[in-house]
């Protein structure tokens, strides 16, 4: 679609120089979005892989703490777990990825997993504790890092929807309006010229 | 900066968060959920673990907090049967990035 600007000179000055900048923009967004793909692919297997290994892993703590519980009757297991001994410490810092930035967690641990005395609990409630204490790494890693599938995915469909923008939208519509300029330009240079030879045609005559 | 972290979801599994010293939030039946987890949200965890089951019925809520920052809304496996939400998610959002599903692609 054609700009709405007048035809002169001085305009047609402006837009080239719009044009050249959106081209830059336009390699460096694209650039932009080379990376955050690499970025993206390379995490993607490992958050995939990540996800179905909790998924699995906590199915089955789960179900051995279940049964621990009903073992122990659900009282007694929630009386015994009502004063946890053991305390998390969780930092966040950011990581700049192509300026996107993403949380990083780091976990301090204090204190031990188990609470209680082990004169009423059942060992199974141990297991499934000691377990479920080995998981929560995974689980802080997971957090990191399907958040930053999010974001970067997020980031990318942002960066794709400028450089389209760019690409399919602005530049072809400057390139559109440079050439109409252009034209309407030497259409003015031509007619002037004719006019000028008529202008003489006539006072030759005379 | 220091950050806080919260479970939510069903009270049986939330016991076991318990134990770690994870402060947990049992899902109420009384209240609407979504509110429940947006109240977690507005009080600053940086990390919510909420399970399956739950976090199905205030997905709307999670989508809208997945593109920003903080908090981390982790998705856990509840008991019974499994639903695959976040997998899901995770799909869509690389479907969405690149076009193309690389998740079913690969397994």
């Amino acid at each position: 679609m054609l700009l709405n600007v007048n035809p002169t000179r001085m305009e047609l000055l402006r837009i080239k120089k719009r044009l050249k900048i959106a081209q830059r923009g336009h390699k460096l967004l694209k650039d932009k979005q080379d990376e955050l793909l690499r970025q993206l692919l390379s995490m993607i297997e490992e958050v995939k892989n990540l996800r179905t290994e909790i998924e699995n892993k906590f199915q089955s703590i789960l179900e051995g703490f279940m049964l621990a519980k009903a073992k122990m009757g659900p009282f007694q297991t929630e009386q015994e777990l009502v004063s946890p001994v053991k305390e998390i410490n969780v930092s966040i810092t950011e990581k700049n990825i192509v300026s996107v930035k993403v949380p990083v967690f780091e976990k301090e641990v204090s204190g031990e997993m188990i609470p209680y005395g082990f004169l009423n609990t059942s060992g199974e409630t141990d297991v499934s504790l000691i377990k479920f204490e080995k998981f929560l790494e995974s689980l802080f890693s997971l957090a990191e890092k399907e958040k930053a599938v999010h974001l970067l995915a997020n980031q990318i469909e942002e960066t794709r929807r400028r450089v389209n923008a760019l690409e399919y939208k602005l530049m072809p519509d400057l390139d559109e309006t440079i050439n109409f300029i252009t034209m309407k330009l030497e259409e003015t240079e031509r007619s002037s010229i004719v006019r000028l030879m008529k202008v003489k045609d006539i006072v030759r005559k005379h | 900066m220091k950050a806080k972290i919260a479970a939510f979801g069903e009270k049986d599994i939330m016991l076991i968060f318990k134990a770690i010293g994870i402060e947990v939030f049992p899902a109420s039946k009384n209240l609407r959920l979504e509110e429940q987890l947006e109240k977690l949200i507005k009080e600053g965890y940086a990390v919510i673990f909420i399970t399956e089951n739950v976090a199905l019925k205030a997905s709307a809520l999670i989508k809208k907090y997945m593109n920003k920052t903080l908090p981390s809304i982790v998705v856990i496996p509840g008991l019974g049967k499994k639903e695959n939400f976040a997998v899901d998610l995770l799909r869509q959002a690389v479907v969405r990035a690149m076009g193309v599903d690389l998740f079913a692609e690969n397994g």
